[in-house]
């Protein structure tokens, strides 16, 4: 006995465990429902690639890590940089930034903490900015500067409608584009700017055409592919992106033609609103669509936000250019930081409406005070509206599986029955 | 010459040790307990001692151990599992260094116990409640998987993807988890090392709730299963070490301890 093998060192470590998170949400995906789309395994191999073989995708580039979706992509793709949103929904790495963090802190936070602390990225950030949103992500990144990682600021204000607010974010966007033309030693031009917003618009318009599909009666893409596919956009190359969707949508096309359903002819279609499910942190989509249910639109801001509102420019000159990439960010924004959020209850509804859901799960993370706060708000207006609502608390750990499944059946199943009622 | 017995009697199977006045192993045997256990646990005792030519008369002290302990009357003695395991572990271990953490991995629970310097046990855990994390877990994947016991490791060894998990604790439904795997193609090999991670994942969780100090010795049947070490070392971080029968720890340590109570008796 006693055969000398050598002890994984902290870092092999962290990846075995990443990859097994990983392997077990990607295998599900694959394997868990009927009728899977061929092309969706362009995105299964990226992220089995990326977590679990650890394998680098932009070598020889210069990595713009970002804190959160209010750094706007199409300045980094104008200054040839590759954005990284670090946004991350490892437990491994959650558990590593426990150590770093007040104990009810947001998952999602503490998982880019620990992956900072941990240092061991595929592709690592060469310079990260910060918008100061929520209270965590803010005095997060802090906490990462500390750790000795190059981490910018970027002021952002809680109020939305002032006329204040607008001028402050503008400028906030300035000084991040002056400080990443510093950083990569090139000039933002009228021309490069123009085409980054092109294509950034472009692959928002095939995200439009895709969740386009789930309007229909039969609903030919799950939810958790949908999520999927909106997370490869955090790191993926956006040309690589840009072509897989392409072919997706194709498929989808046939698929409608075909009438292939991804689901059963009873089941609810649920609009997902809440704290954003992150690769591989797709717990209760999966719970959901395992319990014979169809997440057919979300309000998260690691899909719908991200993707929803286009930069509208009236005159394609830097300066519109550029204030109309602020507007974007700040004005179409419904993440719950800001002081007043109808926007968002609006935005519920309307997704409710136009994807004819039956009902809403509204996920909060343990420890997302804001998420936590606003449910009051969401829950009342859903009421008014006569839209059933399921409101949820969860976090990273494999742990309370089998009591988020009991309450999600539940009310899935109360769902089928009103369905039933009604008819 | 004098020989000291130790005995330990546990849900599944009975181990017996011998000692001599040296505290050495000298020989050793695993039976099935079943219904019938103190029938057995005699017959077992007496083949061992003629295997070994050991007269029963040479046999001066007794000391017997695990569940069954108190329905054997002919001992002169009976302690608990964990002090015996914890005895045999250092003696087992003399030459490798102190003990101060031991993982036992029986057939139907899971310790982890905390030795002092002095080693004595100054504190446990255990897991008893489910079969996740026991050598019965083991015997059920490899079942499943038909492959003998004694296979898991090299297949472990083999694997080159990704460690596939077992999210459920339940015998049971890790069961029915891997059918599925095997139903989709996944590898024996990606499954076992799977299995062997969350049983280590289980076992380290154990362990850091009395607090992991080295050397750390593994012990129990599934010890000898190296998969299922390199695992565990690899969750926690640290070498292991596992004696050269980890089966038997406890009935050794229950005959060092007979060996002690001997010579401390006829001494006073
Ligand atoms: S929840 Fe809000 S603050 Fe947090 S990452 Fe999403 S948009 Fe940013
Ligand atoms: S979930 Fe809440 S705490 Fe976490 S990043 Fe988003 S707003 Fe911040």
């Amino acid at each position: 006995m006693n055969d000398e093998h050598t002890i994984e060192t902290p870092k092999e470590k962290q990846n075995r465990h990443k990859a097994m998170e990983a392997i077990a949400v990607l295998n599900s995906l694959k394997e868990d429902f009927k009728s899977p789309i061929k092309s969706m395994d362009y995105f299964y191999d990226l992220f089995e690639k990326v977590y679990c073989r650890h394998e680098p995708l932009h070598e020889g580039k210069t990595k713009i890590g970002t804190m959160c979706i209010q750094i706007p992509s199409e300045i980094i793709y104008a200054l040839d940089g590759v954005p990284i949103r670090l946004c991350n929904g490892f437990y491994t790495d959650d558990e590593i930034g426990s150590d770093l963090m007040p104990s009810k802190s947001c998952p999602l936070v503490k998982a880019t903490v620990g992956l900072f602390a941990s240092d061991n990225f595929t592709d690592k950030p060469d310079i990260t900015f910060s918008p100061t949103t929520c209270d965590q992500k803010t005095k997060a990144g802090a906490i990462i500067g500390s750790l000795g990682h190059t981490i910018i600021d970027v002021g952002f204000p809680r109020t939305k409608e002032s006329e204040e607010s607008r001028h402050y974010w503008r400028e906030s966007v300035k000084h991040f584009a002056v400080e990443l033309s510093k950083f990569q030693g090139k000039k933002l031009t009228r021309t490069n700017l123009e085409s980054a917003i092109k294509k950034v618009g472009y692959a928002q318009s095939l995200y439009h055409k895709l969740t386009d599909f789930r309007k229909n009666k039969i609903v030919p893409i799950l939810g958790v592919d949908m999520f999927l596919v909106t997370n490869a956009f955090f790191f993926d190359k956006i040309d690589g992106w840009i072509s897989a969707v392409e072919k997706l949508v194709a498929e989808l096309e046939q698929r409608v033609i075909e009438g292939v359903n991804v689901v059963g002819k009873a089941s609810p279609r649920i609009v997902y609103t809440g704290s954003p499910p992150i690769f591989p942190n797709y717990k209760i989509p999966l719970i959901i669509e395992e319990s014979d249910a169809i997440i057919v639109a979300d309000e998260t801001c690691s899909s719908n936000r991200m993707f929803n509102d286009m930069v509208a420019v009236d005159e394609w000159n830097l300066y519109d250019m550029m204030d109309s990439i602020s507007d974007k960010y700040l004005k179409a924004c419904t993440c719950p930081i800001f002081t007043q959020n109808n926007d968002r209850i609006r935005r519920i509804i309307q997704l409710v409406r136009s994807y004819k859901g039956d009902g809403v799960i509204y996920q909060a993370f343990a420890g997302c005070q804001v998420y936590e706060m606003e449910q009051r708000s969401v829950l009342a207006a859903m009421e008014r509206e006569g839209i059933p609502i399921l409101y949820i608390e969860s976090d990273y750990s494999p742990s309370q599986q089998g009591q988020l499944t009991t309450r999600v059946e539940a009310f899935i199943e109360s769902l089928k029955n009103r369905k039933r009622m009604k008819k | 010459m004098k020989y000291f017995v130790g005995i330990d009697i546990g849900s599944t199977a009975i181990k017996i040790s011998v000692a001599d006045e040296n505290k050495n192993l000298i020989g050793h045997k695993i039976s099935a307990s079943g219904s019938m256990f103190y029938k057995y646990a005699q017959e077992a005792l007496t083949e061992l001692l003629r295997e070994l030519g050991i007269d029963e008369k040479e046999v001066v002290y007794t000391v017997a151990t695990g569940y069954g302990r108190k329905l054997f009357k002919e001992a002169d003695e009976n302690i608990s599992e964990i002090t015996a395991n914890a005895i045999g572990a250092q003696q087992a271990a003399k030459e490798y260094g102190e003990i101060k953490t031991i993982i036992n991995i029986g057939g139907q629970d899971s310790k982890a116990i905390s030795l002092d310097a002095e080693g004595n046990v100054v504190n446990f855990a255990m897991n008893d409640r489910c079969a996740a994390g026991t050598g019965k877990f083991l015997d059920v994947v490899a079942m499943n998987l038909e492959i003998g016991v004694d296979e898991l490791s090299d297949y472990h060894f083999k694997s080159k993807g990704t460690p596939l998990s077992i999210s459920s604790t339940c015998a049971v439904f890790a069961e029915s988890e891997i059918i599925g795997l095997l139903g989709n193609g996944h590898s024996v090999e990606d499954i076992i090392s799977g299995v062997h991670y969350s049983i280590a994942k289980r076992i380290v969780k154990l362990v850091k709730r009395v607090g992991v100090k080295e050397n750390v010795y593994f012990d129990g049947g599934p010890a000898l299963n190296g998969g299922l070490v390199s695992a565990i070392e690899n969750e926690l971080g640290h070498k292991i070490y596992v004696p050269k029968h980890p089966q038997i720890t406890t009935s050794y340590g229950a005959a060092v301890l007979a060996c002690d109570a001997f010579f401390s008796e006829s001494e006073s």
